[in-house]
């Protein structure tokens, strides 16, 4: 048991205990102050993978962006004093079963089914690495993707605007 | 200064030499880096707040404190501290009590976890991160939420209305904040503090320094406006305006859960002033004398600290000299400035930022 | 405007839940108690997001019976009680009260008493229109311009208070004259605060008046044109922000103020921006007027002779006068006794409060303390 992998393990339980306040929490603001820890988490895991730039970002997006996006979402269609959201709905037993199945595929595929890969590329830093990346090899998915971003905002203003 | 590096090493050793295992001195020296940390934040915010009731009383034409612990009152804010202290601690009947608890701890948290990647002095960072900038970036926005949380658990409609203005603010306003901190980065080619701070090294012509603030004036001045509105300070402090009809995100705030919000708000203005001095002012860089009696890497040292600090409240002093000269912006205005002048005026930096650096270097 | 939705009873403050899940349509309540309100004025405000549809001010929680208190007391005893009318301008009270019950017993004061009487009332108009730039600076958040106008105000209090000895409620104007000469000195101590002020304008304009950023947050709100100025019953310097040439010492001069020469300032862009440049060129033109009074201040007596018991004849009397927020009107129908038969009071800053709710419309919430500043009102004068 290396110092690393208890960190691993404590972030680890972490994350998954916050993810479960989001999902099975009763009061949707604290499923949303919840979400943000389950970010945090994830960025700290990020930077064991050692993707530090990719943890920043984690952070300085989801948590600084989407999660404010939440909360404004939620204070502005819910009324103030009630903040009580139904937890369980009808599709539960459908969505226990899909989540087992996933949950045993993937103890399967960790353990025995895919060959380990060789760990992380050593490099000194990540950042660099991923701007030439993503401007010359991936250079076509990361168009793509801002002109679907650009799409979804458009799309959003024209939803939001008031005739 | 590298002596330090060394006397930590040599911690290490000793511990290891002793049996201890290795987490130990690990944890004993985070514990101390950190104790030293939240210690500068509490002297130095207290030592803001104080200087700020003096500037604003001076331009006012009065005198601002002057009687608590003698000399100008220099103890008033330990005075004020103290009785922020005994209050009563009040939670409002229908909040949300874990939320609003946890508020100030997450304001406060990121204010003082952006202090990691500051340099202080040639060598003296707690660590020099090669994201530096991009992870003080990251950290300031976790502020915002903070700020949400505060403003919805106080069941309070002005709380919340005030803390969603103040995070509308925010999240428009970082845009170009990042976008203006890019040109910097560009021309240096890192995000770390500390090459930062070492690409700045030199002169022009013999007596201007190689600051980034001379060929990024633009970035700079977008910069530091953008950063008086992460702070909330006026002219963008709609937020915490008391005059306007949404009273403010900390209005159920009372005690000490109001003095960690105050206390992080300088914090915080002190890390915005200090990306700004690293960026764009040279961090530590500044004339040095030998101190006869010690190395010269430690007279570097403390000389460059004593130039961070000088720098660093320079511009605190122009972001308090600002509040206190202008008035508030309404809160379309506030949008529109950020969004329609601010930003492109940001991009027209990179870009130009850009080309000059594909074609010189 | 819109009152179909009934009146919102007194007392109910209306949230979020009446309207519906959204923020779209809400009530916000202003007041009582707030630091903008100037005073103890409750506004309902009825919005749509951002933008209000409908305003509706509720006053009279400083109402305390002046006009009937009026019909039980002897027409001298009067004087003290309108001071506390508008209790920032309380010189120009006591001017406009006396000026009535002279014409109505068609009393002539001594020239000097004429004199003193236009001095004080236009130090005193410097005074309020400094109270007002300094408070409607700080409601849009400069807190700096507060501290310098109320140090201006400082002395002009000096001022007053070696004349009369009060710093705020003077009644120090009598019927037939004024209560006492000046004081030794007085008139030099005028002349060096005089001197002392002007430069004072100057530094204002460079803190307030030539920031881009207050005149973005004044200019083109509150607007209300001419012909609506006229019929919501505007004066003072609301209706010569919008464009209209009107102030009673020039078009219906009393006491002396035809003997001066001073400038009318107007302009005409009917917003919160002219309204302020209006009552900061009024300051000047008021020290111009001072100093021409000072230097033709005549000596003699400061009261006529007046008989013990102030019996006026059977009538009835209306008198106007420009106070520093419009036109102060006395109403006084005498039946012979030494008490009014009834007395009323045209408060200027009540009928400029009138027309808040159409100025209102239109304009976004947080430019509600603007306007409300710019109307200039004292709850004492509106609610009497």
């Amino acid at each position: 048991m290396t110092i690393k992998l208890a960190i691993f393990y404590v972030l680890a339980a972490f994350s998954v205990w916050a993810a479960a306040v989001v999902v099975l929490g009763k009061n949707i603001v604290r499923a949303a102050v919840a979400l943000i820890f389950t970010f945090c988490g994830m960025a700290a895991l990020y930077v064991l993978l050692d993707a530090e730039f990719l943890a920043a970002v984690q952070v300085l997006i989801y948590v600084g962006g989407i999660t404010i996006l939440l909360l404004f979402a939620i204070m502005l269609t819910s009324r103030i004093s009630s903040a009580a959201a139904r937890v369980i709905n009808d599709q539960v037993v459908l969505s226990t079963v899909a989540a087992a199945g996933l949950l045993v595929g993937l103890i399967y595929a960790s353990t025995r089914g895919i060959a380990a890969m060789s760990g992380p590329p050593q490099l000194p830093e990540t950042a660099p690495f991923l701007g030439r990346a993503l401007l010359t090899t991936y250079a076509l998915p990361f168009e793509v993707v801002s002109i679907l971003l650009l799409a979804g905002m458009v799309g959003a203003i024209i939803l939001a605007r008031k005739e | 200064m590298i002596t330090f590096a060394n006397l930590i090493e040599r911690f290490y050793a000793a511990t290891a030499a002793w049996g201890i295992p290795w987490l130990v001195p690990t944890l004993v020296v985070m514990g101390i880096v950190v104790g030293v940390i939240v210690a500068y934040i509490a002297v130095a915010s207290m030592f803001m707040i104080w200087w700020e009731r003096k500037i604003s009383a001076h331009i006012q034409v009065r005198f601002g404190p002057m009687r608590v612990g003698g000399w100008h009152g220099w103890a008033q804010s330990i005075a004020d501290g103290i009785k922020l202290l005994l209050k009563e601690d009040i939670i409002p009947a229908r909040a949300d009590k874990v939320v609003f608890v946890l508020a100030p701890m997450v304001v406060f948290a990121a204010s003082l976890a952006g202090y990691v990647t500051i340099p202080w002095a040639p060598g003296l960072i707690v660590k020099d991160l090669n994201i530096g900038l991009l992870y003080m970036v990251a950290i300031s926005s976790l502020t915002v939420v903070g700020i949400v949380m505060a403003g919805w658990s106080s069941n309070n409609k002005y709380a919340t209305l005030g803390a969603m203005r103040s995070a509308a603010q925010a999240v428009s306003y970082e845009v170009p904040l990042v976008l203006s901190l890019l040109g910097p980065v560009m021309v240096a080619g890192t995000m770390s503090m500390g090459q930062l701070v070492e690409a700045q090294s030199g002169t022009w012509f013999g007596f201007l320094p190689r600051w980034f603030v001379f060929p990024q004036i633009v970035a700079f001045l977008v910069y530091f406006t953008c950063a008086l509105a992460e702070c909330n300070r006026l002219p963008f402090d709609i937020p915490e305006a008391e005059s306007e009809l949404v009273a403010g995100f900390h209005v159920e705030y009372s005690g000490m859960r109001f003095a960690i919000f105050f206390l992080a708000e300088y914090a915080n203005m002190f890390t915005v002033a200090a990306i700004a001095t690293t960026l764009f002012l040279g961090g530590w860089r500044g004339p040095w004398l030998q101190i006869p009696g010690l190395p010269s890497e430690v007279a570097r040292g403390l000389f460059g600290l004593v130039w961070f600090q000088v720098k660093c409240y320079f511009l605190i002093f122009v972001m308090m000299w600002l509040r206190w000269t202008l008035n508030r912006l309404r809160v379309d205005q506030l949008m529109d400035f950020a969004w329609k002048v601010l930003l492109p005026i940001a991009f027209a930096n990179l870009i130009i930022t850009g080309l000059f650096v594909a074609l010189w270097k | 405007m819109d009152r179909t939705a009934g009146p919102v009873p007194i007392g109910t403050t209306v949230m979020m839940e009446r309207t519906g899940e959204t923020m779209e349509e809400m009530y916000v309540n202003m007041g009582p108690q707030h630091p903008s309100t100037h005073g103890v004025l409750r506004l309902m405000l009825k919005l749509d997001g951002e933008v209000i549809t409908d305003c509706i001010p509720y006053i009279g929680y400083l109402h305390r019976c002046h006009e009937k208190i009026a019909e039980n007391r002897s027409y001298p005893q009067i004087v003290p009680y309108t001071d506390r009318l508008d209790y920032l301008a309380s010189m120009a009270m006591n001017f406009g009260y006396v000026l009535t019950v002279e014409r109505l017993i068609g009393q002539k004061v001594p020239e000097r008493a004429e004199y003193m009487r236009v001095i004080l009332a236009e130090l005193q108009r410097i005074a309020s229109h400094l109270l007002w730039l300094g408070t409607f600076g700080l409601d849009l958040g400069n807190f700096t311009i507060f501290i310098y106008c109320f140090r201006e105000r400082e002395m002009v209090l000096d001022l007053f208070e070696a004349v009369s000895g009060q710093r705020l409620n003077y009644s120090f104007y009598r019927i037939g004259g004024m209560a006492m000469d000046f004081p030794d000195g007085w008139v030099d101590n005028c002349r060096a605060f005089l001197e002392w002020f002007k430069p004072r304008i100057p530094e204002y304009d460079a803190l307030v008046t030539n920031n881009i950023l207050f005149q973005k947050r004044l200019q083109g709100i509150g607007v209300l044109d001419a012909q609506a100025a006229v019929n919501w019953g505007l004066s003072g310097p609301m209706l010569r922000a919008s464009g209209l040439t009107w102030d009673l010492r020039r078009n219906d001069p009393y006491s002396v103020y035809d003997r001066f020469d001073f400038a009318i300032p107007v302009f005409d862009s009917c917003d919160v921006w002219a309204r302020f440049l209006v009552r900061r060129q009024e300051m000047l033109e008021s020290v111009k007027i001072i100093e021409q009074a000072l230097e033709q201040l005549p000596s003699g007596d400061v009261m006529a002779k007046m008989p013990k018991t102030l019996k006026p004849p059977v009538g009835q009397v209306y008198v106007r006068t420009e106070s520093p927020r419009g036109e102060l009107g006395f109403y006084l129908v005498s039946d012979g006794s030494p008490k009014p038969y009834r007395y009323k009071v045209r408060s200027p800053a009540f009928c400029n409060l009138s027309a808040l709710p159409e100025m209102m419309k239109g304009c976004l919430v947080a430019d509600t303390v603007a306007i409300l500043g710019s109307v200039d009102i004292v709850l004492g004068e509106i609610d009497r």
